[in-house]
């Protein structure tokens, strides 16, 4: 399993900083940080990220419609996707899913196992590729 | 019918119908016939069919409409239910309570049905607002949440470089203070959601004794930690109950963890499942010191610490929740305690044989 670059779409800088200290514990040093979906759709092909973690309240574009767009277009609907936001109803969570993303973080999530829960669902979702 | 009790039944905003034994209408009040443009003194003597036949032209009605229904004359029973009638040609959807009840004569003789109609626009609305809420205030208070828990975390995990004694300690009181607030805010949230009947439940058919078994093993290391035995008593066969798996299992757990925590050390907290009338019921029990007859009500009201409970982390909404989903599930719960004689927590579910069909 191959996690080492990562695309964080997040708008709040405390939580950016904290997601990649998290990451950096555990060795992960190539993580690109966009603030919103506008901005991750630009950059995703560029980036080529293992993952892309999508927040879903933000400014310009939200994380749904974010991840929408990446699924529609068959250059980036490879990327996996996993939310990592506040929105924690069940309805939410099935909403995110049903949008094609892998897995789903609610806030406030743990730092000291974000990493193991990012590639707990990778390798989940390439146990499930033919 | 007497003039001031005609005048008393047309100034009030529900609509109220009443029909004979035969469905044919006794009675129309003016709010209801003026939401269809109907003249009352017409439809007097007219079947009841005929006005649910001008409501079906123009709005898709719901299947728990009963006067669409048609109720048998000798049905004693008084029902409610919530409609939605969404408009057959357009966008306008009407949120009506139906009340419904039978008409008796002086002698108490069935002599018809009454039905009574109420505009629930604004609850609906409120509703929503209240959903639209939950929303806001979930999003608003994990964000901030995520930053304080994610840099404490981390500093005590050493990522910042070494800390003293002293400052170690603070960030403990700081992080295990921040866990509390996450799980009030989840609390709160959850039980807004439920109050709000925004929690749908997923519904099967199970043994209950898998959820307490379930449960049993997520506390079973706090009990540990407690030096408490867990002993589970249950008969060789249960009834099945129909529950949502997680919610039961919620509640469960938040029976047993208080137990736990109320328990003196090397004490033993048991649980009995067993059937009683039609119920599956489930009985935790505890060794602790007990609680006060005059603070025995309060036990399932919010923020409810009692004794020393919020030292022992808990938010004081475990047990409105737990009665709150018993009350979904269309079971009871209970709680029965004597000062030095341990407590005991019961809730019972109806079992299967027991649950009406639908029909």
């Amino acid at each position: 399993m191959n996690l080492s670059k990562i695309l964080l779409v997040e708008d709040d800088p405390d939580i950016q900083k904290v997601v990649r200290m998290s990451l950096k514990l555990r060795g992960i040093k190539d993580i690109t940080v966009v603030e919103n979906g506008e901005e991750c759709l630009a950059v995703v092909g560029q980036v080529q990220p293992d993952v892309i973690l999508l927040d879903v309240m933000m400014p310009k574009m939200d994380g749904y419609e974010t991840c929408r767009r990446l699924k529609a277009n068959p250059d980036t609907r490879g990327y996996p996707i996993i939310f990592l936001t506040a929105k924690a109803q069940q309805f939410e969570i099935k909403r995110g899913i049903q949008e094609g993303a892998i897995g789903y973080l609610t806030k406030p999530f743990d730092p000291m196992t974000l990493h193991e829960q990012i590639v707990a669902m990778l390798k989940q979702n390439a146990e499930k590729k033919p | 019918m007497e003039v001031l009790e005609r005048q008393v039944l047309d100034s009030t905003p529900c609509g109220v119908l009443a029909v004979d034994r035969e469905a044919r209408i006794l009675f129309i009040n003016r709010s209801l016939a003026k939401a269809f443009g109907l003249d009352p003194p017409e439809w007097i003597g007219r079947p009841a069919a005929d006005l649910t036949a001008i409501i079906q032209s123009r709005f898709e009605c719901p299947e728990n409409f009963a006067l669409c229904s048609g109720l048998d004359p000798d049905d004693r029973r008084a029902l409610s239910a919530f409609l939605e009638f969404r408009q057959r040609n357009g966008e306008q959807v009407l949120h009506v309570r139906e009340d419904t009840r039978p008409l008796r004569s002086s002698n108490g003789a069935i002599r018809g049905r009454i039905y009574v109609y109420t505009d629930m626009a604004r609850e609906k609305e409120i509703d929503r607002m209240k959903s639209e809420f939950i929303a806001i205030a979930s999003h608003e208070l994990r964000t901030p949440m995520t930053s304080i828990k994610g840099s404490v975390d981390l500093i005590l995990s050493g990522y910042a470089g070494d800390i003293s004694t002293d400052t170690q300690e603070l960030l403990e009181i700081a992080q295990k203070n921040c866990d509390r607030l996450i799980r009030l805010i989840n609390d709160i949230l959850d039980l807004a959601k439920i109050e709000a009947g925004q929690v749908r439940l997923n519904l099967e058919r199970l043994d209950l004794t898998e959820a307490v078994q379930r449960s049993i093993q997520g506390v079973q290391a706090l009990a540990d930690q407690n030096e408490i035995e867990l002993v589970l008593e249950r008969p060789a066969e249960l009834p099945l109950v129909e529950v949502d798996k997680d919610r039961i299992e919620q509640v469960v757990t938040n029976l047993l963890s208080n137990a736990i925590k109320f328990s003196p050390p090397r004490g033993q907290v048991r649980v009995a499942l067993e059937v009683v009338d039609g119920w599956v019921q489930c009985c935790v029990q505890d060794q602790g010191s007990g609680i006060a007859e005059d603070q025995l009500q309060r036990v399932f009201g919010k923020f409810q610490q009692l004794g020393n409970s919020a030292r022992k982390g808990g938010t004081g909404l475990g047990l409105a929740i737990s009665q709150a989903l018993i009350n979904e599930h269309r079971g009871r719960i209970w709680v029965e305690s004597k000062l030095n004689q341990g407590t005991k927590f019961v809730f019972r579910l109806p079992a299967c044989a027991d649950i009406p069909s639908p029909s």
